[in-house]
């Protein structure tokens, strides 16, 4: 028998709002624990939620990038519930009324074809604090308690790991590129659960499902499915049930291992945040928050297609957001010479940002200095290793490429009439060599330029000498 | 020697410099450790007296430079234990300041101190915070209730120790025991004032409310804690706070007023009776029109159940946090975070918050929650419609706010099974139509029985606080019932 896979996966992003979702404390990850509190992020009676702006213009912001409905006015529910990281004995989220609902996303699949992928809902909602587990204690750090979420719920039309995986790349990549958080899943600031069943092709009816948590790669996400399919194909061809239970994904074996069966599900009792009266938000509002939105990775991606990057190239380049609005900023100095920065990104660069583990916006060359870099070597002004040598100063001194050229000397002499001098003379340093070109020997060109490089140190244009050096041989 | 005097009496005295803020608070300190009626939950002694020696040259235009004032026990309080009368917060010291004790520290009123209530504010008859009973100062006997749940704000401002105090309204806490201790009680709007640092009982019920002892000041009082206040209460009105007190002028031709008559069918004492025809007399006599309007009895008797549902649902989410992990006492050894929770709270919560907390979870349940969260929801929308109905066609609500003078102080507080007959439960629990719409409600006290005072209410539409005033103004300038006070009564 035949099965196939059907996943659904709810996605929590972390936002990099300035404060957090309800309270004025700052959002800031890594900082000495329970220093980022404020009395409501710790359910002091008496403190009541306030709702974060920025936060909901990233969730339009999301939701008009996943092609979803926006709803035109905020509700906020409480979801009630006991446990030890809930500060306030329930979570403000949005259970009736999510901001979003009803949207996809298109994944371009390795065999080149495009899968849409259905997205349910899109909903804002709160942190939870960190808990660390001792030896025979648990300490709280309320430091993440009430940091801004967003929840993306997708429809269970996911057929495959690979689906799976392309499908967190795209949400991801929305989110890194709207500028909403950093998407870093090994560091827990876009965390997925996946639920996986399986069924016979051609059946309309859902598989017991399994939900598989802890994957921190958008390859492990398909790894893990992959793994789970395989393993509820097997337990269902060897006539075993496959069970309702939640599994994480070992990244050292490479497969799910069981974590707790599901019991009976638990009563949320949800009901409308009392504290919170429902928000109208205007047209205006929500045009604002799309039209000032970041661009998208898609759509630099058509942007650099059109400036001639091949779709190879421009996808590179998008791998690293902060790398893309660098290469943006370039093009808006000479779009014409988009090859030429993109090289030098992916090039240079890049090795010398590798080398150094750092991001690009330490990089103390500014995009107007790496094409006036560039410039320079269409000018012929430096050749292209004489380039090379600047740039290593320009990352040193920040200085413009000229002034570096000129201040080691390694400007490069173009100057026709000067040039022509040291032709001149090196030719009659050299007059076998106007016997040799004489005798049909072009080897007397390059041996002639040679000579020039070496006593002139590369400062002078080659093409421009070689130019010179042939014609005055023609003269004598 | 100056108990039992208004914030206006005060204030004269103050600029005139005949008193000092500090002898006034060290008069008020005084009377409360001679407290009969259980209403202290922390004397701020220290801090008062503090605060009232740094006040010297008076305010002239600030009515409550230098006054003592009591906080019930449900704000919180910079520095200062906040109990909320519950077991489960009994050490608590919060780290900030509720916005409307903010405002009176900024205006110079002095805490004196905070007082009891209904545990949590949860309860209607002053018996069940972790103190014990607190009792009516009209009834050394110590027989009859002050009422609740903000008992001990009710009984210090009665004694005329203070001239006024905080008191919070989720169902009536303020405006039934105002009627018990002869006071005016006022509940205005929801989000006229802001809630931040009010312990929540139910949110979209709850108001901070106060007691006064005369109209008058209790129009300085709202004209000082109203407001918006926009990064702590997103529920808060960003209206523009009227001056309420100037706004008073008695002139009430013309106004129309409307009592209804299924609530007053719950009457049962005789002079309660003669005192609302009296009132409709001299409020026709003033020029006003006075009309008795009706309301399905159906719709009236369900205010109370489907109060408690709404009530109790809130409350239990909006006590969760309460759970021995960042509050309440940590009792016994414990190995799990389940345990810490079951230990704190099952130590930590008197019997009918438990109770409470029961019935609001069982009513959200999925499995309930359409049968009784969702259709007490439709209740109240109901009855609100009806009210607002009412008040197209009327400036105010006039009703008693009791069917009777005086009520017995029983020791199971809760009568959620206990059964009353339907007109009693109609009158006894109408107050809470404030509440589910969240409408201006004043009582202002028109009798005294055997020397028991009582109040009526008076309900407005929303944000027309100016109307509810001068209107309940009136009928103090003609009953002649200002500034009650045991005080006065020993006097007279």
């Amino acid at each position: 028998m035949n099965f196939e896979a059907v996943i659904g996966i709810e996605i929590h992003v972390e936002m990099k709002t300035k404060s957090k979702m309800f309270s004025s404390s700052p959002v800031a990850f890594a900082k000495e624990a329970n220093t980022l509190v404020s009395p409501l992020d710790i359910a002091f009676p008496g403190t009541m939620p306030i709702v974060n702006k920025q936060a909901v213009i990233n969730a339009i912001r999301v939701s008009n990038a996943l092609h979803m409905e926006i709803d035109n006015e905020l509700h906020f529910d409480r979801k009630n519930y006991f446990y030890s990281d809930l500060p306030k004995g329930f979570q403000i989220t949005q259970d009736q009324r999510p901001i979003g609902k009803n949207g996809y996303v298109d994944v371009k699949l390795s065999n080149g074809t495009v899968k849409r992928i259905e997205i349910e809902r899109l909903h804002m909602e709160e942190d939870t604090c960190k808990q660390l587990h001792m030896a025979d204690y648990t300490l709280l750090d309320y430091n993440r308690a009430g940091t801004p979420l967003i929840e993306i719920v997708s429809r269970p039309s996911i057929r495959s790991g690979e689906e799976a995986m392309k499908y967190v790349e795209a949400i991801k990549s929305i989110v890194v590129f709207t500028d909403v958080s950093d998407g870093k899943m090994e560091e827990g600031s876009l965390r997925c659960d996946v639920n996986v069943s399986i069924r016979p092709y051609g059946s309309d009816k859902f598989g017991t499902k399994v939900e598989v948590k802890n994957l921190n790669s958008t390859a492990n996400v398909q790894r893990a499915i992959d793994f789970e399919v395989k393993r509820q194909t097997k337990l269902l061809l060897s006539g075993v049930k496959v069970e309702q239970e939640t599994r994480r994904f070992d990244e050292m074996k490479r497969e799910t291992v069981l974590m707790r069966k599901k019991t009976d599900a638990i009563d949320y009792k949800y009901f409308e945040e009392p504290n919170i009266v429902p928000i109208k938000l205007s047209d205006d509002f929500i045009q604002n928050a799309i039209s000032t939105c970041p661009e998208l990775a898609s759509q630099k991606l058509e942007r650099y297609i059109k400036v001639g990057l091949t779709e190879e190239e421009a996808n590179q380049m998008l791998q690293n957001r902060l790398m893309a609005s660098y290469f943006d900023e370039c093009l808006k100095i000479n779009p014409k010479r988009a090859k030429a920065y993109w090289n030098w990104l992916n090039g240079d660069i890049l090795a010398y940002l590798n080398k150094n583990e750092i991001e690009i916006t330490s990089l103390k060359v500014t995009p107007d200095n790496l094409d006036s870099l560039i410039d320079m070597i269409e000018k012929s002004t430096l050749s292209f290793n004489q380039a090379r040598n600047v740039f290593e100063k320009m990352t040193i001194d920040n200085k413009s490429a000229s002034l570096i050229a000129d201040e080691s000397g390694l400007k490069q002499n173009s100057n026709e009439d000067e040039i022509r001098k040291i032709v001149l003379q090196t030719i009659e340093e050299f007059p076998q060599s106007v016997v040799d070109y004489k005798a049909g020997k072009d080897r007397a060109v390059g041996f002639l330029v040679g000579q020039i490089m070496k006593k002139t140190k590369g400062k002078v244009n080659p093409q421009i000498t070689s130019k010179l050096v042939v014609e005055i041989l023609k003269t004598k | 020697m100056y108990l039992g005097k208004t914030i206006e009496e005060l204030h004269e005295l103050l600029v005139s410099k005949k008193v000092t803020p500090l002898e006034l608070t060290k008069e008020a300190i005084e009377a409360l450790k001679k407290d009969q009626t259980n209403a202290l939950e922390t004397l701020c002694e220290k801090e008062a007296i503090e605060f009232a020696s740094s006040l010297i040259e008076p305010e002239v235009d600030n009515p409550f430079w230098g006054i003592p004032y009591a906080c019930k026990d449900n704000f919180s309080t910079k520095g200062i234990l906040t109990t909320a009368s519950s077991n489960i917060l009994k050490d608590y010291v919060p780290v900030f300041d509720a916005t409307v004790v903010e405002k009176l520290k900024a205006a110079k009123a002095v805490l004196i101190c905070k007082t009891t209530l209904d545990e949590l504010a949860m309860g209607g008859t002053g018996t069940s915070g972790h103190k014990g009973i607190t009792y009516n100062p009209y009834d050394p006997s110590k027989t009859y209730k002050i009422g609740g749940s903000s008992c001990g704000s009710a009984s210090v401002c009665a004694q005329g120790i203070v001239p006024f105090s905080l008191g919070s309204d989720t169902g009536d806490s303020v405006r039934k025991p105002a009627s018990y201790a002869g006071l005016v009680g006022v509940k205005p709007t929801w989000g006229r004032i802001s809630r931040f640092g009010l312990f929540p009982f139910a949110p979209s019920l709850d108001h901070v409310g106060y007691f006064t002892r005369s109209v008058k000041d209790s129009a300085l009082v709202l004209s000082l804690l109203a407001g918006e206040d926009l990064t702590h209460d997103a529920t808060c009105s960003t209206k523009p706070v009227e001056d309420y007190y100037s706004l008073i002028n008695g002139d009430i031709k013309g106004k129309k007023i409307a009592y209804i008559k299924e609530i007053n069918e719950g009457i049962k004492d005789q002079c309660i009776k003669d005192k609302f025809n009296e009132c409709i007399d001299i409020l026709r006599e003033k020029g006003a029109e006075v009309n008795e309007v009706s309301i399905d009895k159906k719709i009236l008797s369900a205010i109370y159940p489907s109060y408690m549902v709404i009530s109790c649902a809130e409350a239990t989410s909006n006590n969760a946090n309460l759970d021995g992990i960042k509050f309440g006492p940590r009792v016994g050894e414990v190995s799990t975070y389940q345990e810490v929770m079951i230990n704190a709270r099952t130590k930590g919560f008197g019997e009918l918050i438990k109770r409470r907390f029961v019935i609001g979870s069982y009513s959200l349940l999925s499995a309930n929650k359409e049968e009784l969260f969702i259709k007490a929801q439709r209740i109240r929308h109901l009855i609100v419609d009806k009210v607002n109905e009412v008040l197209k066609n009327y400036d105010a609500i006039l009703a008693p706010c009791s069917g009777k003078v005086k009520s017995p102080i029983v020791n199971n507080s809760d009568n959620i099974f206990s059964d009353i007959d339907v007109d009693s439960m109609i009158i006894e629990n109408h107050l809470g139509i404030g509440n589910f719409a969240g409408l201006p409600s004043i009582s202002i006290p028109v009798g005294i029985d055997q020397g028991m005072p009582f109040d009526f209410n008076l309900t407005c539409k929303a944000f027309d606080e100016v109307n509810m005033f001068n209107l309940a103004y009136s009928l103090e300038k003609e009953l002649n019932l200002v500034n009650l006070s045991t005080v006065k009564k020993v006097n007279e």
